[in-house]
């Protein structure tokens, strides 16, 4: 019951607010967004889950079973439920949206009720994609997300909004439709075998080998044609290299709180699905193509740093620098290690938090200053002392500083990938880690230019001190950031006990 | 309730002192004694209180060893924090917290009394600092180690760029934490090797991956299909990326001198005494691990002795006193690498101890001399200091002589040993070390030069400006530190005289001792059997007394040298020879031999070009070719066409399409229709 009444009071706040007038929807949307926080953190404290949802032996907490409806021999179904892999990604979405919400008071004047309201939607629709077990009804809330994400860039975003937006949206619906039908191939593959769109029977059929072919296509080439098709289709999302190019443009124009919805959980749904789709349901393909993924990730890494090392828009640079962190991600996935795979949904939750805490500060940077451009901005911690300390602690954070949730997350995953056996795996992680030097590079740079030096700024910079609900976000995410780098264990734990049953399926090695 | 359960006290006094600092700079500036000097001071002596009430538990034969916090939970061991106390970390313990609370009292003089602004920024830095420090040095596993070596070099960054409003020491604090990153990004494939290899980072203890990794050779197996020996090989070539980096040797020194742009005080304690030795001590922590593989002893003795030696020739020409310190830091660690290559492993703590005692007070004597001078650091300004600033003078001269190697003082024992072990195992069947040997004789003379040249441009001859002719009086704040250190300076060998011992023909090795006493796979006799059965490397037990003579008669002639060059009144770096006939070497070295030249370059290549060519191609080809694509599959179709007009109501056409399409295609596989 706890997760529908977390849907259902952020989908109804997000009707609520877009049909009210603007005047204190601002205030409304936040404590509206307030409740689904309330419900998730009980979730978390009554979290009784343990092993992986997918797979045998897990106990799904929260579950929810409902039949519902038939489409043809198929029957579908009400199942939502979370595992250890989930709790901390709707932890991270409810905690988000209010902090995004606050820190939209600030910039977003126009049309208020409805942006406020949007937000609130695209978070009733996040939960759904992170606990729904039953493919249509998760395919579903997957389309969901994008149609009011659109609206926020195209309508609130910067001068070029339309194309961003645009681009967003078909190369994530194109990507949709690859996915989609790499999946149904599947779902006939399986013919018989299963009698439902249930995730959990689809992996016990997969696991069970009931795969047959379908048309010329045999079991295991038909294994590899959906295997790529869900990789691209979630690869879009993540996003890999070279599938990345709608990011930059959507972040730039995206107005703050969008980016940090987008960068802190949006990004985090291709992760999600190709965790749950291509590596769990289809982990004996993810394993035999491993090195080939694992050269991936190490491109994305490693040209994601070095574009970001080319920009000289703020924005720009924190949201190239997610190409590389989520380069980490598919690294720890395709390691099938415990600390391979629980590394990357470590680094899930806190990239969620170390890009939304850079993107805020972006935006009260620009806020103050008006303009995002490294070449026009110097000095600023002199007249900006709050806001620069927040981004370059938040800077040190992303760089991977020890006791900050990216050293642990990262690190986790190196130790994942450097211990798996497939070949090259080694190799393959020293060159990815290199990114670390990359990533230290381009923010300290950049942390030279903008803040250090004389104080210099074009146009009319507003220098009073920033808002207290402009601050706020920024302080609950840093001490959050501080809190999982110094007690790693507050999700680790968790996610580890998910990710075993993954890593045995395989027999691969546990002990790492 | 014994010293050992205040252990964790140490490094959360300086941590309690960090809080408050911030937190009352940021809320009651006003409330703050001394802008956060004082919480600073009660702080680091309560730590360097433990420290001292620990040593005679550790002579005893006592020794801590126990995991204390649960970091991350692992299946094989686990990820944890825990101390390490046994003789080389209580040394250690001891020498941090005495330097960092000498520096907390200097800064009164050199920051509170100069009226520097932002004071709770500095004050809170020196305390995470000494947080981090005095954590690194317990750590019992190589993680934790891991984990505080890059919060130095946080804090690090942080005190550098202290003057952020000016254009140097950001850039210099950006460089420095860039190059040392670059040396920890090989350390932490290291340590995840670490992890992963062996199943434990432990330091000490059956269980730890030194001595698992001894096992392993003995034994034979294979270790993730590659023989134990050469994991050992890469695994410590890997490490001491980040040894390398942080202890700034060759070649990735070139950021220590730009660190002086920090306050002179922290150039004391981070960049010479303290966090500067953070790489050599991990060395030292992890000298089981280092001497079972004898490739890469003999590549840490050659780093060593020609960093000594190339550091050495660098400091020789500079014009500020604080770049010739820094310099002759980093040749001075050159010699503590040496020693530990080359299997003196009592030599280079015994070196890296007295060098910390006297880098220290020759940087608080530097910045004493820069505030007498008005905050001019060139030594070509100054002269003639010695009457106007006695106290200081002396002391400089006591740590002048103790760099330098002269009898009786602290350095001329510890270099002594260096040298000697180094000779030693040379002799007997290593020749390789003999190289590093030869570096760091010839270095010896060039230290010599270098550090009389500084004392006879500083202090002697006649004032060359104004600022020196009227210093700045010194207050007890600043004569206090220098007096302490300046008399450690001179009684600090006395823990070791192992020359005089073989003249007296009794056993003066107390360190060696004391090393000794540590839990049995961290004994100094325990390193030295290893390296003798895994590194082949013997002893000739050369005589120490010959040694010495040798080493102080090229340390005195270097000294020589400079007084001929330099003695006069008023000299010239022109008229001497030494620069007229050798003007393209003194051009050299005043570059530092092109090397900060050359790293710029590659990292301005790769910022400039790499990233700039993979920002272009991802622009003009990879999203060029996704536009390209959508524009011509767009234009397909007319009714289509007017998505490119951004109507909503088209979006929501597409959405339908989309569905329909999907779901036609769905009902066709499944044979609804």
């Amino acid at each position: 019951m706890l997760i529908e009444l977390v849907i259902l009071s952020a989908f109804f706040s997000g009707l609520f607010i877009l049909f009210s007038s603007d005047e204190n929807s601002h205030k409304f949307s936040f404590y509206l967004s307030l409740i689904p926080l309330l419900g998730t953190l009980i979730m978390w404290i009554n979290f009784d889950g343990s092993g992986n949802a997918l797979l045998n032996g897990g106990k799904i907490a929260f579950e929810t079973y409902v039949p519902w409806l038939s489409l043809g021999s198929y029957s579908l179904s009400w199942h939502v439920g979370v595992d250890g892999i989930s709790m901390p990604l709707i932890l991270l979405t409810s905690i988000l949206t209010p902090l995004a919400i606050l820190s939209a008071w600030t910039p977003i004047n126009e049309r208020k009720s409805q942006f406020y309201g949007l937000v609130l939607i695209i978070e009733a629709a996040l939960f759904g994609v992170f606990v729904a077990f039953d493919f249509f009804v998760w395919f579903v809330f997957w389309e969901a997300v994008l149609i009011p994400m659109y609206f926020l860039i195209a309508i609130w975003g910067g001068t070029r909004r339309k194309y961003a937006a645009i681009k967003f949206f078909i190369y994530t619906n194109v990507a949709s439709l690859v996915m989609f039908i790499g999946f149904m191939a599947l779902i006939f593959g399986l013919g018989d075998s299963i009698s439902s769109f249930n995730l959990i029977d689809i992996s016990t059929a997969l696991h069970s080998g009931q795969l047959d072919g379908l048309g010329f296509l045999d079991a295991s080439t038909l294994k590899y044609v959906a295997f790529i098709a869900l990789f691209i289709g979630f690869g879009v999302k993540v996003p890999i290299v070279p599938l990345h190019t709608w990011l930059p443009d959507a972040h730039v124009e995206a107005p703050t709180p969008a980016s940090v919805i987008l960068a802190g959980v949006l990004l985090k749904m291709g992760t999600y699905a190709l965790l749950r789709f291509n590596f769990t349901l289809l982990a004996d393909v993810a394993q035999k193509w491993a090195s080939i993924i694992a050269i991936i990730a190490a491109v994305s890494v490693i040209y994601g740093a070095f574009l970001a090392l080319a920009q000289t828009d703020l924005k720009r640079i924190v949201a190239y620098s997610s190409i590389s962190s989520m380069g980490y991600v598919l690294l720890g996935l395709v390691a099938y290690t415990v600390y391979g795979l629980g590394g990357a949904t470590f680094q899930m939750i806190s990239h969620g938090l170390l890009s939304g805490l850079l993107f805020m500060s972006v935006g009260l940077i620009y806020n103050a200053t008006h303009t995002r451009s490294i070449e026009d901005l110097s000095g600023l911690a002199d007249k900006m002392p709050l806001t620069s300390v927040i981004f370059i602690a938040g800077a040190f954070g992303y760089m991977g500083l020890p006791l900050m949730s990216g050293f642990a997350a990262e690190l986790f995953i190196f130790i994942g990938a450097f211990g798996a056996n497939f070949p090259f795996a080694k190799l393959i992680t020293a060159i990815s880690m290199f990114g670390i030097v990359i990533v230290a590079g381009y923010l300290l740079l950049t942390i030279q230019r903008v803040f250090f030096g004389t104080f210099e700024v074009k146009g009319n910079p507003d220098l009073a001190l920033p808002q207290i609900h402009d601050l706020m976000p920024l302080v609950v995410i840093l001490l959050m950031i501080i809190a999982l780098g110094i007690a790693p264990n507050i999700f680790f734990e968790m996610i580890q006990d998910a990710v075993e049953p993954m890593v045995s399926l395989l027999g691969g090695i546990s002990d790492v | 309730m014994g010293p050992f359960d205040l252990i964790a006290a140490i490094p959360l006094l300086p941590l309690t002192a960090f809080l408050v600092i911030l937190f009352a700079g940021h809320f009651t500036p006003s409330a703050l004694p001394k802008c956060g000097a004082i919480p600073g001071i009660l702080a680091l002596s309560g730590s360097f209180i433990i420290s001292l009430s620990l040593l005679p538990l550790v002579y005893s034969g006592n020794f801590f060893n126990n995991s204390i916090y649960l970091w991350a939970t692992w299946s094989i061991s686990d990820l944890h924090f825990g101390f390490l106390i046994d003789p080389l970390s209580a040394l250690m313990l001891v020498v941090v917290s005495l330097i960092a609370l000498l520096v907390f009292i200097h800064s009164l003089g050199y920051m509170n009394d100069q009226n520097e602004q932002g004071l709770f920024r500095y004050y809170a830095g020196l305390s995470l600092f000494s947080f981090s420090m005095l954590s690194f040095v317990i750590s019992d596993n190589l993680l934790m180690s891991f984990i505080f070596f890059e919060l130095v070099g946080f804090c690090s960054w942080v005190l550098i760029g202290f003057w952020f409003r000016e254009d140097a020491p950001p850039k210099a604090a950006t460089k420095a934490f860039l190059v040392t990153r670059f040396g920890d990004y090989f350390f932490l494939i290291g340590v995840v090797a670490v992890l992963v290899i062996f199943g434990t980072a432990n330091f000490a203890g059956p269980n730890s991956f030194p001595v698992l990794a001894k096992s392993a050779i003995l034994s034979g197996q294979t270790l993730n299909g590659l023989d134990p020996q050469t994991w050992v090989t890469i695994i410590g070539l890997l490490i001491l990326g980040g040894v390398i980096g942080k202890s700034a040797q060759f070649p990735l020194h070139t950021w220590l001198p730009d660190a002086m742009e920090g306050p002179t005080p922290v150039s004391a304690l981070i960049h010479a005494a303290t966090m500067v030795a953070a790489g050599v001590y991990l060395v030292a922590r992890i000298y089981g691990f280092y001497a079972l593989s004898p490739t890469t002893l003999a590549i840490i003795a050659l780093v060593g002795g020609f960093t000594a030696l190339l550091a050495a020739t660098m400091a020789t020409v500079k014009h500020e006193l604080k770049q010739v310190l820094a310099y002759s830091t980093i040749s001075q660690y050159g010699y503590i690498m040496l020693a530990l290559g080359a299997g003196g492993y009592v030599a280079g703590i015994f070196h890296l101890t007295t060098h910390a005692i006297f880098k220290a007070l020759l940087f608080l004597g530097a910045g004493a001399v820069i505030i007498a001078m008005h905050h001019d650091g060139d030594m070509w300004n100054m002269g003639g200091l010695r009457e106007k600033l006695p106290v200081t003078y002396w002391c400089f001269i006591f740590g002048s002589l103790a760099l330098a190697g002269i009898f009786p003082f602290a350095g001329f024992w510890s270099k002594d040993e260096v040298l000697l072990e180094t000779l030693n195992y040379g002799l007997g069947g290593s020749p390789i070390l003999l190289i590093g040997y030869a570096f760091g004789l010839i270095a010896v003379f060039v230290t010599g030069f270098y550090t009389f040249r500084m004392i006879h441009l500083t202090f002697h001859g006649s004032p060359r400006s104004q600022a020196a002719r009227e210093p700045h009086s010194l207050r007890w704040n600043i004569k206090l530190p220098l007096v302490v250190l300046g008399s450690l300076s001179l009684l600090a060998g006395a823990i070791n005289m192992v020359p005089l011992g073989e003249i007296l023909g009794i056993d003066l090795s107390y360190l060696h001792h004391w090393l000794d006493t540590a839990p049995s796979n961290l004994t100094a006799h325990h390193y030295h059997e290893l390296t003798e059965s895994f590194s082949g490397y013997h002893s000739a037990y050369f005589s120490s007394i010959i040694s010495a003579i040798l080493s102080l008669a090229v340390a005195v002639s270097g000294m020589a040298f400079a007084w001929k060059l330099y003695q006069s009144p008023n000299p010239t770096e022109s008229g001497t020879v030494y620069s007229t006939r050798f003007n393209t070497i003194y051009r050299i070295l005043m570059h530092n031999y092109y090397q900060d030249d050359y790293q710029l370059m590659i990292a301005s290549l790769t910022r400039n070009k790499l990233a700039t060519f993979a920002n272009i191609f991802d622009q003009k080809y990879l999203d060029g070719l996704v536009n390209e694509l959508s524009s011509k599959s767009l234009s397909l179709s007319n009714s289509i066409r007017r998505i490119q007009t951004g109507a909503v109501t088209n979006y929501a056409l597409l959405l339908s399409i989309g569905l329909v399409l999907i779901l036609f295609i769905f009902a066709l596989l499944g044979g609804w229709l």
